[in-house]
């Protein structure tokens, strides 16, 4: 095979797929690089091999692949600023700091590391990478104490666990924050006592993952043995679907973060009743605040 | 929402991703991960039959992606057919255990394919899968067996018996069949 003839297309798919011994490669690579002609068929079966290569049995990586990515990608930093800022993406979240932990047990774990800061800046949107720095943390110092009191390690493998499972929340709470497809409702109370605070939730709800964070404030403190519970109503009509209970703090602040839901319902509306502690498979009326 | 005056990563074609990700945009990377992490990862799987040695190629294919994006914008191809590609061929490095043969950056690419769209890309595997499975059967072994098990042409002449030329001629045919179907 001369540098003056072409390449036979047989060849060329060998190639491609780096199949062919040394010598011969070489004269292709050195051939394919001054011929436009070859050059333009190489690429054509790259592009063909691209599409087969698609035929393949899809497989979902591992969730822990993408932290390690994003861990290495952030230890490899490049020196360009970063023009995109960390704005919070609600005007609601930060108001009131460190108050929203409810349901992400990552929010005290986070500010022992960093008290500084406010927990909503930083949970959002940044949570995840914050989350996996903090994993290796953690992993580091399980590495150094090795030989430690085997009960530490217990409770730091433990507590290892707990961040590796707040990852996925958090990457969970991140992606439904900004998914364009997320609705996004306020709910306020009743109209019927006029006299300020007043009790308000924000729900962000994307149906086809039937992911939803809920969060509210002014909330009314509670009777013993009461509890508030968030519904999700359905626009097909079907009953409404408890979305998980609630206790506002001595704030009046509460969450719901990632309740158990069923993907794929289309919510018409969101509702708060009062229940009976354990909550209730069925709402109790009044609805006292309500959002569609 | 913070991001209102620009669209959302998700929705940007990869040339803007790869642009974010030149000037050291993590975010970005991570949606250009998000996108074809999949496939990287299913084809390295194919080819290693080891979820833990598939993860370390997925690593190392994105870890490129992430030292230079030049090479792609360069090549004006497909980033999506790229990376499969790359995935294919590191898999086959590690499993022979050698060096990668080429710069893989400098590989052109060419498909009529916007792989970057979620519908659209399902929608070519489904169209390219039932077009491999409609090949003789000794064709689409024998493109396989080059493709994902990385023999070469004479390995696979010595276990089918099969002479060399035919060898060399079902692989091509396999592959005509495929972009013919796709031009029709
Ligand atoms: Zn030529």
């Amino acid at each position: 095979m001369s540098a003056t003839r072409h390449i036979e297309r047989e060849d060329l798919a060998l190639f491609a797929m780096q199949l062919l011994p040394k010598d011969e490669h070489a004269l292709i690579a050195a051939h394919v690089a001054q011929c436009a002609e070859c050059g333009q068929a190489l690429a054509e079966v790259q592009g063909d091999l691209a599409v087969y290569a698609h035929t393949v049995d899809m497989h979902s990586p591992p969730a822990q692949a993408k932290e390690r990515l994003m861990k290495q990608v952030a230890r490899e930093k490049k020196t360009v600023p970063v023009e995109r800022v960390a704005t919070p993406p609600l005007e609601f979240v930060g108001r009131s700091e460190g108050t929203y932990r409810t349901g992400l047990g990552s929010g005290a774990y986070l500010a022992e590391e960093e008290p500084k800061r406010n927990w909503a800046a930083k949970v959002f949107p940044w949570v995840g990478w914050a989350v996996a720095a903090a994993v290796a943390v953690v992993a580091g110092n399980l590495y150094h104490e090795r030989d430690a009191l085997l009960s530490r390690m217990t409770a730091q493998a433990g507590r290892l666990d707990q961040v590796s499972a707040d990852a996925a929340a958090a990457k969970q709470v991140m992606e439904a924050m900004t998914d364009p497809a997320a609705k996004h409702v306020t709910l306020t109370k009743a109209p019927s006592t006029p006299t300020p605070p007043v009790p308000q939730g924000r729900a962000t709800y994307v149906a086809e993952k039937g992911t939803l964070i809920f969060l509210a404030s002014n909330m009314e403190p509670l009777q013993p043995y009461k509890t508030y519970e968030l519904w999700l109503i359905p626009a097909d009509g079907r009953d409404p679907i408890p979305a998980g209970t609630f206790h506002p703090d001595e704030r009046g602040n509460a969450s719901v973060i990632l309740p158990p839901l069923p993907k794929g319902i289309e919510a018409k509306a969101f509702g708060v009743t009062v229940e009976d502690e354990g909550g209730s498979q069925t709402p109790t009326m009044p609805i006292i605040m309500a959002g569609n | 929402m913070g991001l209102v005056n620009t669209p959302p990563l998700s929705a940007q074609d990869d040339a803007a991703l790869l642009a974010l990700v030149k000037r050291g945009d993590e975010q970005a990377m991570a949606t250009l991960f998000d996108r074809y992490s999949k496939v990287v990862y299913s084809v390295a799987l194919r080819v290693l039959r080891d979820p833990a040695s598939a993860e370390d190629i997925l690593q190392e294919v994105f870890m490129q992606v992430w030292r230079s994006p030049d090479g792609f914008v360069a090549t004006r191809g497909s980033l999506g057919g790229w990376l499969a590609v790359v995935a294919r061929n590191r898999s086959i490095d590690a499993l022979r255990r050698k060096k990668p043969m080429d710069q893989v950056e400098d590989m052109a690419l060419a498909a009529p394919f916007n792989l970057a769209n979620e519908a659209e890309r399902n929608n070519m595997m489904e169209r390219a899968r039932g077009i491999i499975i409609k090949l003789p059967v000794e064709q689409r072994k024998t493109l396989e067996m080059a493709f994902f098990d990385g023999l070469t042409h004479s390995e696979i002449a010595e276990m089918t018996g099969d002479p060399l030329g035919t060898v060399k001629t079902r692989i091509r045919s396999a592959l005509t069949t495929l972009r013919k179907a796709f031009q029709a």
